[in-house]
């Protein structure tokens, strides 16, 4: 079981890259939870679960280090989304890097 | 070109979205934000009472009799946005400096509210004049609750606050954390305000109020559309960052605009943020609107189709990410042109078509993920109107995008019929 957290500026976008991980674990037989969130709740969704890894969308990786005093704060692994994996069609990519 | 790019990304791009970052914008930022259900809603009940139907109609008739009753809803709120905002910033950068974010908020609208000189009337009864908490509070309140939180956080710091013995409970010794900034941040505004009889809200405003003239004319329009692009040409969310900075000002239009339509005037600000909602940003930021329907329209190549299928509903409501990352627009050369002209084109017809009066200014916020037209349309107070405009600005954008969705189309078929190797 795979819990990921997403990260972006509304919450809206990720929920689309979200979908497209959800499928892929799917297809794959990976057992996976994930949820997305603005960057204005970053800090109390990364503090508020017990996640494996935080997903940080590129439109917002110019404040990456301030989630990643979060994450760190929590010992959780964090990472950025590469841009061109963060669409529909990236889903399978995205698996990869979480299974890393 | 590509080591270009990465130049202006590094030099340019990235240092100028740490502004984002800052304390104080950031906590600016998200206590605007906070407050947005109660403008969407708000608003609404100004199209509610004043609806866009024929005056004849029984509905009409019946609104307008009741107009006063029916906005209600829109006074205890929208209205009085700067209370809440206050509140808002002061919690949010209370949180961010790990001070108690309740104590940050109650601080700043106490600080925000001492600012204001009540009315005695000759019954007795003390009045405080509720426009004083709308637009022209928007500045001054944001100001007073940086000036309240940065007082109780030097107060934490340099340990001026009574000290509880050991057995009370930290809940009820957190309550006493806050006594010290409480007295000194009255104390201080009571003298200010009812001393020395300055009216702090005013001098804030003047001190803003060449911002707030700007940010109405056609610079001021163009330069946050170019730099909101700029920034995402480079992936980067560049509306959340412009915002930071000039989302105070677009909101003190709005809600100036909101209550002379309340107060049975007509709205006289072109750009607040809904100017860029919904008649730029059409289908996300850079009007990616006309890059998909291009695409619709051109698309051959196999990635070209199934990308466009992916980004073509989340388009409608205005989200583009997947569009911007899966084209991908972001850092590619063959869209930086018409990622920049077509929004530059736009907001040009559409600065001078509110200008000249062609259509209503805005007073309603409808929720950023509606379809531009609908968003236009009531965002105006229902101008139909705004909706021909919204539909030039599409065809506009589309045209603008049109030969270089081709280019780029052509580009992904060379690379699938193994033509040209990715490199």
């Amino acid at each position: 079981m795979k819990k990921v957290l997403f990260v972006c500026s509304g919450g809206m976008s990720s929920a689309i890259v979200e979908k497209a991980l959800k499928a892929e674990a799917d297809k794959a037989g990976v057992e996976l939870e994930a949820n997305a969130v603005g960057s204005g709740e970053a800090q109390d969704a990364i503090a508020g679960n017990d996640w494996d890894i935080v997903l940080v969308a590129p439109q917002v990786r110019n404040r990456f280090n301030t989630f990643k005093e979060y994450a760190d704060a929590k010992g959780i692994r964090i990472e950025n989304i590469p841009p061109r994996d963060y669409s529909p069609l990236g889903g399978k990519h995205l698996l990869d890097l979480i299974q890393k | 070109m590509n080591s270009f790019f990465d130049m202006l990304d590094t030099k340019f791009a990235q240092p100028l979205s740490k502004i984002s970052e800052q304390r104080h914008l950031r906590a600016v930022r998200d206590g605007v934000i906070s407050a947005i259900p109660l403008i969407i809603i708000g608003s609404f009940f100004l199209i509610v009472a004043m609806p866009p139907i024929p005056t004849n109609w029984a509905y009409h008739v019946w609104a307008t009799a009741h107009v006063q009753q029916i906005m209600i809803p829109y006074r205890m709120t929208f209205w009085i946005m700067s209370l809440y905002i206050c509140f808002g910033v002061g919690y949010n950068l209370a949180k961010s400096y790990d001070l108690d974010p309740l104590a940050g908020g109650q601080l700043s609208v106490a600080t925000f509210l001492l600012s204001i000189m009540p009315t005695f009337t000759k019954s007795g009864s003390i009045m405080l004049d509720m426009s004083t908490l709308g637009s022209v509070g928007i500045f001054p309140c944001m100001i007073l609750a940086i000036f309240a939180v940065e007082v109780l956080r030097f107060c934490k710091q340099h340990n001026l606050m009574f000290k509880m013995p050991e057995q009370v409970p930290s809940s009820v010794a957190h309550s006493f954390e806050a006594v010290i900034p409480a007295g000194f941040l009255m104390i201080v505004m009571t003298l200010i305000n009812v001393v020395f009889k300055i009216n702090l809200e005013q001098v804030i405003q003047t001190i803003f109020s060449p911002l707030v003239k700007a940010g109405d004319t056609l610079p001021g329009v163009l330069v946050p559309v170019f730099l909101v692009v700029f920034f995402w040409f480079f992936g980067i969310h560049g509306d959340s960052i412009v915002g930071s900075v000039a989302r105070p000002v677009w909101l003190q239009y709005f809600t100036e605009n909101a209550e002379k339509v309340a107060h049975g005037g007509v709205a006289t600000h072109i750009a607040p943020e809904t100017f860029f909602q919904w008649f730029i940003w059409i289908g996300g930021s850079g009007a990616t609107i006309g890059l998909i329907i291009a695409a619709l329209i051109v698309g051959r190549a196999k990635y070209t189709k199934s990308i466009t299928r992916a980004c073509a509903v989340p388009a409608l409501f205005n989200i583009n990410e997947p569009i911007i990352f899966g084209f991908p627009v972001m850092l590619n050369p063959i869209f930086l042109i018409p990622f920049i002209l077509a929004p530059i084109v736009m907001t040009l017809v559409t600065w001078f078509a509110f200008s000249l009066g062609l259509v209503h200014m805005m007073f309603v916020q409808p929720p950023w993920t509606l379809p531009a037209p609908i968003g236009a349309f009531l965002a105006t107070g229902g101008d139909w109107r705004a909706i021909v405009l919204c539909l030039i600005n599409i065809a506009i954008a589309t045209v603008i995008y049109f030969p270089f969705v081709r280019m780029y189309d052509k580009n992904e078929l060379a690379k699938e019929n193994g033509e040209i190797v990715e490199d």
